[in-house]
């Protein structure tokens, strides 16, 4: 019978519904979204990092491992002291650089020879390595996203760069140009943001370290095989309390929109909550129909909102190719519970104010 | 015989603004089981107040309301929605029907709020009310698809499902044409007689009250006439027949 009711209830009114579920549909969305774009760029970074297949990564002092964030640098010729330590069979330098036009784009500048010693080198889908200063190498989701071929000139770091060679996606950056160019593009000579170490035997990693702290002990070693399952947003200091937020003011939304769908629906049904009471309905059982009835709500919003996620995280790819969008299980679970919870909130003052309704004025209600 | 339903110099004042208003200034009666009364008066003669009270919706400034020997007065809240749904059935004039609700749904949801699974006998009267009032087929219909009378009758249904031990109809041919009316009045007289159900009508029609069989006057919150309750009319007549007699 409660069932019935809520079900009578919510069919009755069939734009207060559709416009509590749309609402809570979209506080779901815009903490899937929200989540699952961080989750999914941070990931996708450390794939990417991962996919270089160093075993170490060497960062200057106070450096953050989210390398878009990361201004540090440290000289380059380290290089050479790090190639003395005992197990250490390659070192590439990396200067990190952030292309601000057209999105926010991490530029690498590196040396292909050290980088292939220690990566194996890039697959070229087409063209070659960069030969001169003026010239790029883009990965295939760039030059698919940004619909550019070999030959094309972009704009990077202020320039219009050539493109030179077009390699498969998964290692480092999307793009890619000489070190020394990059170094003279950001008045960053000789130096570098990240030394990518390839060891002589990987399981040496603890052994090699703790050689590198003693060496450098303010400098950042991270093990690049654990780096992947470091690098999530609750890991990483900033973002989760930006996810916090994004999440706190979702929530506020839906409660509020539930409070007043709630209480315009309670002021509305006023005459039929005084003939409950007159037929013996306890301030319990109105209590309990009108939050479950805001949870109905809310759940069906909820799957709503799964749904509309999913439909704007394949919107937001086709869009913008180069960005990853991944639903975890937690923040799935996160955005639901957060709904039901809006749902709870946002109808305990309007079903508060409903049992308290005398029957006699409830019933006198026009 | 023992009173179903007693009050006892029931009072009560509201409060307009800084104004007192007295609804009811000491009523005194007595209904049986099994009776028919009217309560008739014109507006603001305090019917609608004693019914309220009667019905245990509110509570007295002061007196004793009691129904089957339970002083109802001062009982909280909670006891007294416990009262209106165990012991009480109201019928409406504007029939009161959940809109949402089919017609079926709407005598279900009594049965729901008095609680437990409905048995053969209480399923066996349900269906013989179904009957008496003439609307088994009209149970899937949801109330904007039943005229005023049919209306009233899933109303009559939905307070007398559970066998409340008083009907309290107030004004219920209040929004209805004279030959609904007249069908509505049969049905309560009805059930009245089959089923033994007390009932009172509250109303301020005088062609109503000749439906039943006692009538209560009242007129600025007190009663002004009373037909008695049966068993002391019983009486009454006994003494006055003894009385001529002896003369």
């Amino acid at each position: 019978m409660r069932r019935q009711i809520i079900l009578a209830g919510l069919k009755a009114r069939p734009v207060r519904t559709a416009v509590s579920v749309l609402a809570v549909a979209i506080e779901v969305t815009l903490i899937l979204v929200i989540s699952g774009l961080a989750s999914g760029m941070v990931g996708e970074s450390a794939r990417r990092i991962a996919g270089i297949g160093a075993d170490i990564m060497l960062q200057p002092p106070h450096a953050s491992v989210l390398l878009s964030f990361n201004s540090s640098v440290m000289p380059q010729k380290l290089g050479d002291k790090l190639l003395e330590i005992e197990g250490i069979k390659a070192v590439a330098p990396v200067l990190v650089q952030i292309n601000g036009q057209g999105g926010l784009e991490q530029v690498w500048g590196l040396d292909p020879a050290s980088f292939d010693t220690v990566s194996g080198g890039f697959h070229y889908q087409q063209g070659a390595a960069f030969s001169s200063p003026d010239e790029i190498v883009v990965d295939d989701w760039y030059a698919s996203a940004k619909k550019v071929k070999i030959g094309d000139r972009v704009e990077i770091l202020n320039e219009k760069l050539r493109i030179a060679g077009i390699i498969d996606h998964g290692k480092g950056a999307r793009i890619v140009m000489g070190l020394r160019a990059a170094q003279e593009r950001t008045g960053s000579i000789d130096k570098a943001s990240i030394f990518f170490i390839k060891l002589n035997n990987p399981s040496d990693y603890p052994a090699v370290a703790a050689r590198l702290k003693e060496v450098l002990p303010e400098y950042t070693v991270i093990n690049l095989p654990e780096y992947e399952s470091l690098m999530t947003p609750d890991h990483l200091p900033g973002l989760s309390e930006f996810l916090q937020v994004v999440s706190f003011i979702a929530v506020s939304i839906g409660v509020l929109v539930i409070f007043l769908s709630m209480y315009t629906s309670i002021t509305e049904r006023t005459r039929e909550i005084g003939v409950l009471r007159s037929l013996g309905s306890s301030k319990g059982v109105i209590v309990g129909l009108i939050l479950e009835e805001s949870v109905a709500l809310c759940a069906i919003g909820a799957v709503a909102g799964l749904g509309l996620s999913y439909l704007v995280g394949r919107g937001i790819i086709m869009a913008f190719p180069t960005l990853s969008v991944n639903f975890t299980p937690g923040w799935i679970t996160t955005a639901l519970v957060l709904a039901i919870l809006s749902g709870v909130i946002g109808s305990l003052y309007p079903s508060y104010k409903a049992a308290r309704q005398d029957p006699i004025e409830a019933l006198a209600y026009e | 015989m023992s009173a179903l339903l007693e009050t006892t110099d029931l009072r009560k004042t509201y409060k307009v603004g800084t104004v007192e208003v007295e609804a009811l200034r000491g009523v005194t009666l007595e209904v049986e089981a099994g009776e028919f009364a009217a309560i008739m008066g014109p507006s603001g003669s305090g019917k609608s107040t004693l019914m309220h009270l009667l019905g245990a919706m509110t509570r007295p400034t002061s007196g004793r309301v009691a129904i089957e020997g339970k002083d109802i007065a001062g009982m909280n809240d909670s006891q007294r929605t416990e009262v209106r749904r165990k012991r009480i059935g109201f019928v409406f004039q504007r029939f009161n029907l959940l809109p949402a609700l089919t017609a079926q749904a709407n005598i279900d949801v009594a049965r729901w709020l008095y609680g437990g699974a409905p048995n053969a006998e209480s399923q066996a009267l349900f269906d013989e009310v179904l009957r008496l009032l003439e609307i088994g087929n009209k149970l899937n219909r949801r109330p904007f698809e039943l005229s005023g009378g049919e209306q009233q009758r899933v109303a009559i249904a939905r307070a007398v499902v559970n066998r409340p031990a008083i009907l309290l109809a107030d004004e219920p041919t209040g929004a209805l044409d004279t030959k609904n009316s007249e069908i509505v009045l049969r049905m309560f007289q009805e059930l009245n007689r089959k089923f033994g159900q007390t009932i009172l009508l509250v109303t301020h029609n005088p062609e109503l009250a000749s439906y039943t069989g006692r009538l209560i006057e009242m007129r600025d919150g007190t009663v002004i006439h009373d037909d008695g309750a049966p068993s002391r009319r019983k009486a009454r007549e006994t003494i006055s027949l003894s009385t001529g007699a002896n003369s």
